[in-house]
């Protein structure tokens, strides 16, 4: 009973919090529409590829939606920029969205946004795996250097954490396995 | 050159008795000698019959014949003390003891005197005490002895104790009492046995000591106009050991030969009597009497009585005879009232009290006994049938209304009386029952336990004796685990003062017994109730180590020929080192005993170190080499191997030194072991770092590739994050510039 109003508690929780960040956001478009309205035209319209990238990464740490954004905003900001150095209206926000040829560079960097993010992590994590592999070799040496010092005696914590962990899971795995049948009964 | 082996072999063999220990069934090894030639013959019975009879009836202990010569060159001479040459090749069985073996010596000092040496067999304790005390003063109507000391006897290969005396040259005053001799008349015997002997027993006894070995074939000339009689030696043996049991007062007769105790000088004056009627009579008076019915015979009429009964003594002779032999101490006659006699004091001759008779005589085995005294020895001769009769109330009843002696019967039932639930503990076994049973029924008489039985003065030869012969200790640690010498304690009505400290030593060697570590058990109470027994260690079975100033030498020597996997330790040498040491060993003892063998060792070096240096011991090359071979666990206890291996190389430099307490020093360094235990506890928290950093990156229920790729979309992020900051600036400064 106690189990189940845990997680109950902090769903409502998260979606509590969730409601207050969606105030916040619309508070704060809202006031950016008022003041800067062309620019937040051409935003929105320009980082369309953006929003959808965010809504599709559903990953923690939104890597996708980064990376997409970046340089999507770099094929956008020149826009932004023209408005806010000559016409700042909402006339010239939509021309400049209306036009084809804007759009492709927008969306361009939007795709090669993705482009990046489809061939870069491979690439860089085939590095990362050949870097910890040195680190492993590099500790497990130590590891050697310091039993032909000492013994085995010396990996004695080790084991201990080991044989505590086994245990741990050994009784887990029995009161699981109680609590199973307990149901099955 | 194999005749001679042969020979060698033979002489050893004779030279050899059966009392010489044997390996246990315990497996605990005794003293290696060669195997008796004739056991049974050699072995004294129990209750100290004579091995020789004779038509005289004049028991004699058997002090071996002629032994084939052996060859000169094989043989030859070994010199005591740098100064007496023994010659293994020259024997005199003429002068043989019954525990030890006569040979032709030679004063290198003084190179015309007559002298020979005994040389003692291996494996009975000897009268060290008393050696020392004759070595510093001449005792006058004893045998001269000259000087004593250890030597490696080669016909046995083996070092035993050997003694050296003045010969007497007029030779034994009887070869054989087997042989009708020369009556001494009543006008002889004060000048001839008397005044000599009492000269004797009066001076042994200046020094606290009683010869107790005063018999007839015991007796030599000193010169060849045989005149000068002196006592033999007593020194080859136990007290009272060889002595036929008609020689020993009743209560020490009743004990097994090496149970009889120290005895003193009522002892010697009560065998003087025996020895002065034998003389007198010519002839054993009791030879009629088994040694079994002259005791039962001795304890219902009294000595005088059963020897003298049918014999004509001379008036004269009546008062020193009877005086000699009265039963008890107290009224026995000592060197004082012999003095008096024979400066011509006469004294009324002492009335024997007549024993109370039973109204009926009490039946056992098949005889009819009228004391007490008869009944204990019979019983304790056969257990299960005394517990039978005890169990059935016959004894009590015969108690109450025989002898009019209800406090016995009481305590008998008390005795028989046990609580419940303790009927199958070892306190209520039938042997032990009986033993109480007898100590209550003779207060005064030997323990007598499963054909043990002894005083408890002489408890330790008793148990030095057993152990030599049996290679085990399993009767007299029964004795101490029952608590019968408590016991004995407690049925005596007037606790003296002796009877008290001898049960307070026996609750110490309870003590002892009771823990099983090296330096204690039955071991300890062996070298602590004979303090001049040699060190029984196997190891040390060819060399005679009876002072601890020897002990280190000994163990140096014998290290170059033992085996050097075996430690240089065992029970009897803790035991003998924590006896004779003066120095507290309990902590090394601890450390000794101690199951992980690596502790155990530091234990052992650090027991030896202290010897050699609070003993200012010079160089043990020997032991130091055996001990440094057998550092290896010891070694082992540093964690560091650049620390052991820098001890492994070290120690050869030491053991060239030959110095315990260095190798100690260096194996077992404070600041060294400080240094190693924290050196290791910090590799081990390094080694759990690594371990813990290991399995951050590859451990269990890791996905390697898939934390690897989530890296590289981070990367990927970051670097797409940079490009467009950098990009970002760039279009401004294009487009502001």
């Amino acid at each position: 009973m106690a189990r189940q109003q845990v997680p109950n508690a902090s769903q409502e929780d998260l979606r509590r919090r969730g409601r207050s960040n969606l105030t916040w956001i619309l508070l704060v478009l809202t006031c950016l529409v008022v003041l800067a309205g062309p620019t937040m035209v051409v935003l929105f319209l320009g980082m369309l590829p953006t929003v959808v990238a965010m809504i599709i990464d559903r990953t923690k740490q939104k890597s996708t939606t980064f990376c997409v954004g970046s340089v999507n905003f770099i094929g956008v900001f020149p826009f932004i920029m023209d408005l806010w150095t000559k016409i700042n209206t909402f006339d010239a926000a939509i021309l400049a969205v209306s036009d084809i040829f804007n759009l492709l560079v927008m969306y361009s960097a939007a795709a090669f946004g993705w482009f990046l993010f489809l061939t870069m992590p491979p690439i860089i994590s085939s590095f990362v795996i050949v870097l910890q592999q040195r680190k492993v070799a590099q500790l497990r040496g130590e590891q050697k250097d310091l039993i032909e010092e000492w013994g085995t005696e010396v990996a004695s914590i080790v084991e201990m954490r080991k044989a505590a962990k086994q245990e741990h899971h050994m009784e887990h795995g029995v009161e699981g396995a109680g609590h199973h049948r307990g149901h099955r009964t | 050159m194999v005749d001679a082996l042969n020979q060698a072999v033979e002489t050893a063999e004779a030279q050899t008795d059966a009392s010489l220990p044997q390996v246990g069934s315990d497996g605990v090894s005794a003293p290696a000698s060669p195997p008796p030639a004739t056991p049974a013959a050699e072995v004294k019975p129990a209750n100290g019959a004579p091995a020789k009879t004779s038509s005289t009836g004049i028991p004699e202990p058997d002090r071996g014949g002629p032994l084939p010569p052996l060859d000169d060159a094989l043989f030859p001479p070994c010199a005591l003390n740098d100064r007496y040459l023994i010659y293994p090749s020259k024997a005199l069985p003429d002068l043989n003891s019954p525990q030890a073996l006569a040979y032709k010596a030679e004063d290198r000092r003084e190179p015309g005197r007559p002298v020979f040496a005994l040389i003692c067999k291996p494996g009975l304790p000897i009268r060290t005490g008393l050696l020392k005390e004759l070595r510093a003063q001449a005792i006058r109507g004893l045998l001269p002895m000259l000087d004593f000391g250890p030597l490696f006897w080669s016909p046995i290969d083996q070092t035993t104790i050997a003694i050296v005396f003045d010969r007497p040259l007029g030779g034994r005053m009887l070869q054989s009492t087997a042989d009708r001799f020369t009556r001494i008349t009543e006008y002889e015997i004060s000048k001839v046995i008397f005044e000599p002997l009492s000269q004797a027993i009066s001076e042994l006894a200046t020094i606290n000591y009683a010869h107790r070995a005063i018999r007839l074939d015991n007796l030599f000339y000193m010169d060849k106009e045989r005149k000068n009689l002196v006592l033999g030696e007593c020194l080859t043996s136990p007290p009272g050991f060889d002595q036929p049991a008609i020689y020993e007062p009743l209560n020490r007769a009743f004990a097994m030969p090496s149970g009889r105790g120290d005895g003193m000088v009522y002892d010697d004056m009560y065998a003087l009597g025996i020895l002065s009627l034998f003389v007198l009579q010519g002839n054993n008076p009791a030879a009629r009497y088994s040694d079994e019915e002259m005791l039962s015979a001795k304890a219902e009429k009294g000595t005088y009585q059963a020897m003298c009964e049918n014999e004509r003594i001379t008036a004269s002779l009546i008062e020193p005879v009877r005086g000699l032999l009265a039963d008890e101490e107290f009224e026995r006659w000592n060197i004082e009232a012999l003095d008096q006699w024979l400066n011509g004091q006469r004294k009324t001759p002492i009335q024997r009290r007549p024993a109370t008779k039973p109204k009926a005589p009490f039946k056992f085995g098949a005889r009819d006994h009228m004391t007490v005294r008869s009944i204990a020895q019979a019983f304790s001769k056969s257990v299960p049938e005394a517990i039978k009769i005890i169990r059935s109330g016959k004894l009590e009843h015969w108690l109450r209304t025989s002898i009019d002696a209800p406090e016995i019967a009481d305590s008998l039932l008390e005795i028989m009386t046990i609580p419940k639930g303790h009927e199958a503990s070892l306190d209520a076994a039938d042997d032990v029952l009986v033993s109480k049973v007898c100590m209550r029924l003779d207060p005064h008489g030997p323990i007598r336990y499963k054909h043990f039985s002894f005083l408890p003065d002489g408890f330790g030869v008793a148990m030095a004796v057993e152990y030599l012969r049996k290679g085990n200790f399993q009767i007299p640690g029964e004795v101490l685990a029952r608590d019968l010498i408590g016991f004995w304690a407690t049925v005596h009505e007037k606790k003296t003062v002796e009877i008290s400290a001898i049960e307070r030593s026996f609750v110490s060697l309870r003590n002892f017994a009771r823990i099983n570590e090296m330096g204690y058990g039955l071991e300890r109470c062996l070298y602590e109730l004979n303090q001049t027994l040699p060190c029984q260690s196997p190891l040390l079975n060819k060399t005679y180590v009876d002072h601890i100033d020897d002990f280190l030498f000994a163990m140096d020597e014998i290290a170059d020929h033992t085996d050097k996997r075996s430690r240089p330790m065992d029970k009897h040498i803790a035991a003998f080192i924590d006896t004779h040491f003066k120095y507290d060993v309990t902590p090394h003892l601890k450390a000794l005993s101690d199951p992980h063998e690596e502790t155990s060792l530091i234990g052992l070096l650090s027991l030896y170190a202290l010897m050699q240096w609070r003993m200012k011991v010079p160089a043990l090359y020997g032991l130091s080499s055996w001990l440094g071979g057998l550092l290896a666990p010891a070694i082992g206890t540093y964690h560091s191997r650049t620390t052991r291996r820098h001890i492994e190389q070290e120690i050869p430099a030491l053991v060239r030194q030959g110095s315990l307490p260095e190798l100690f020093d260096l194996i077992d360094n404070a600041d060294r072991r400080t240094v190693d235990n924290s050196d290791f506890e910090a590799a081990q928290i390094a080694f759990a770092h690594a371990e813990e950093e290991i399995d951050g990156i590859v451990g269990e229920g890791i996905d390697q590739k898939k934390v690897a790729l989530e890296a590289g979309e981070r990367t990927t992020a970051m670097m797409a994050i940079t490009l467009s900051m950098i990009a970002t600036t760039v279009i401004i400064f294009a487009t502001t510039m």
